[in-house]
C-alpha cells in the first residue's frame, strides 16, 4: 500500500512540471560593440517537455513588429535548458521597442501533441 | 599517537574547500501547463472539453514573483490547428475562469477580468500563483457529424509585463 502511495505521489509530481520562463521583466538597452546599435540581454528556461523551440519577437506599443537581430529568431531549447540571448536593435528602433516576447512553437508532428501555447513578454522601461 | 592525530586534523583542514552556490532571485512570470485539455465527443456534431461531455479542461498555472508587474491573457481556440477536411462552418465557444489562487488578495481576479472575442485578461496585482481553467466547445454545421479523424486546437496563455 505504501509503495503504491509513493508511486502515485511520484506520478502526480512528474505530471505537474511543464513551464516556460523568461527574465528579466524589464530589460534595458545598453550600447553594443556596433555604433548606433543597442542590445538587451534576456534569459530563458524551458521546463516544457512538449516544446523544443521558442520564437523571439520585438514589438512596439501597438504590437507592430520592430526589426531586430539575434543569433536565432527561433531557438532550439531542449527540456530543462537555460539560454541567454542578446537582441540587437538600431538606436532609432530602440526608442519605439516596447515588448520582447518568446512564444512556444508547437509541432504538429510531435508525439506529445501539446495543446497550450505559452507566450511571455518582457517590457522595456 | 597524539601528534599523528593533530597532523591528520591539520591535513583535513588544509584540504577543505569552499564551494559557493550562488542564487539570484529576480521578478519573473512562469507559465505552467498543469493539465493538457482533451476534447470529448458527446454527440456527433460536438467536441467539448467539459467533463460532463467526456472532456478534460486544460489548466494553466501562472507564477508571478512581483506584484502588479504582469497581465495574464488567455485565448481559447477559434479554429482547429489540425483536423480532417471540413466543408461546413464550425461554431466555437470558449471561456476562461480562475480555478484556484494562492493568496486571498487574488479573490477579485475573476470579478475584474476583461473579456473580448476569445481572449480573457487578468491583472495579476498580487505576487503568487493563479490557476486558470479553460473550456472550449466546437459545433459543426447545423447538427452535422464531424468527420472521423484527429482534431486539435490550441489555447494561448500569455504573460505580458506591464
Amino acid at each position: 500500500m505504501q509503495t503504491l502511495l509513493i508511486l502515485l505521489a511520484f506520478s502526480l509530481l512528474s505530471a505537474a512540471v511543464e513551464a516556460h520562463e523568461m527574465t528579466p521583466t524589464h530589460p534595458k538597452f545598453e550600447v553594443s560593440h556596433v555604433e548606433g546599435v543597442y542590445k538587451a540581454r534576456l534569459a530563458m528556461f524551458n521546463k516544457r517537455k512538449d516544446v523544443e523551440y521558442y520564437e523571439i519577437g520585438v514589438f512596439d506599443e501597438k504590437w507592430e513588429p520592430v526589426p531586430f537581430v539575434s543569433a536565432y529568431k527561433v531557438m532550439r531549447m531542449p527540456y530543462l535548458s537555460h539560454v541567454q540571448f542578446d537582441i540587437y536593435v538600431s538606436a532609432m528602433d530602440s526608442t519605439i521597442a516596447e515588448y520582447v516576447c518568446s512564444v512556444s512553437k508547437l509541432r504538429e508532428n510531435s508525439d506529445k501533441k501539446p495543446l497550450v501555447a505559452t507566450r511571455i513578454c518582457s517590457r522595456f522601461k | 599517537m597524539k601528534k599523528f592525530l593533530i597532523l591528520a586534523l591539520m591535513t583535513g583542514a588544509v584540504m577543505a574547500e569552499e564551494v559557493p552556490i550562488v542564487g539570484n532571485v529576480q521578478s519573473k512570470c512562469i507559465i505552467n501547463t498543469d493539465k493538457a485539455g482533451v476534447y470529448g465527443n458527446p454527440t456527433a456534431d460536438k467536441l467539448s472539453t467539459a467533463p460532463a461531455d467526456g472532456g478534460v479542461l486544460p489548466i494553466v498555472r501562472y507564477d508571478v514573483s512581483l506584484a502588479g508587474a504582469y497581465t495574464a491573457k488567455v485565448t481559447t481556440p477559434t479554429s482547429f490547428s489540425a483536423s480532417p477536411s471540413l466543408n461546413d462552418t464550425v461554431t466555437w465557444t470558449g471561456s476562461t475562469e480562475v480555478h484556484e489562487v494562492s493568496d486571498a488578495a487574488m479573490s477579485d481576479y475573476e470579478a475584474n477580468k476583461v473579456t473580448y472575442d476569445a481572449t480573457t485578461e487578468y491583472d495579476l496585482h498580487t505576487a503568487g500563483t493563479t490557476w486558470f481553467k479553460m473550456s472550449s466547445t466546437a459545433e459543426y454545421g447545423y447538427g452535422k457529424s464531424f468527420p472521423g479523424g484527429t482534431y486539435r486546437a490550441v489555447v494561448v496563455a500569455e504573460c505580458i509585463a506591464n
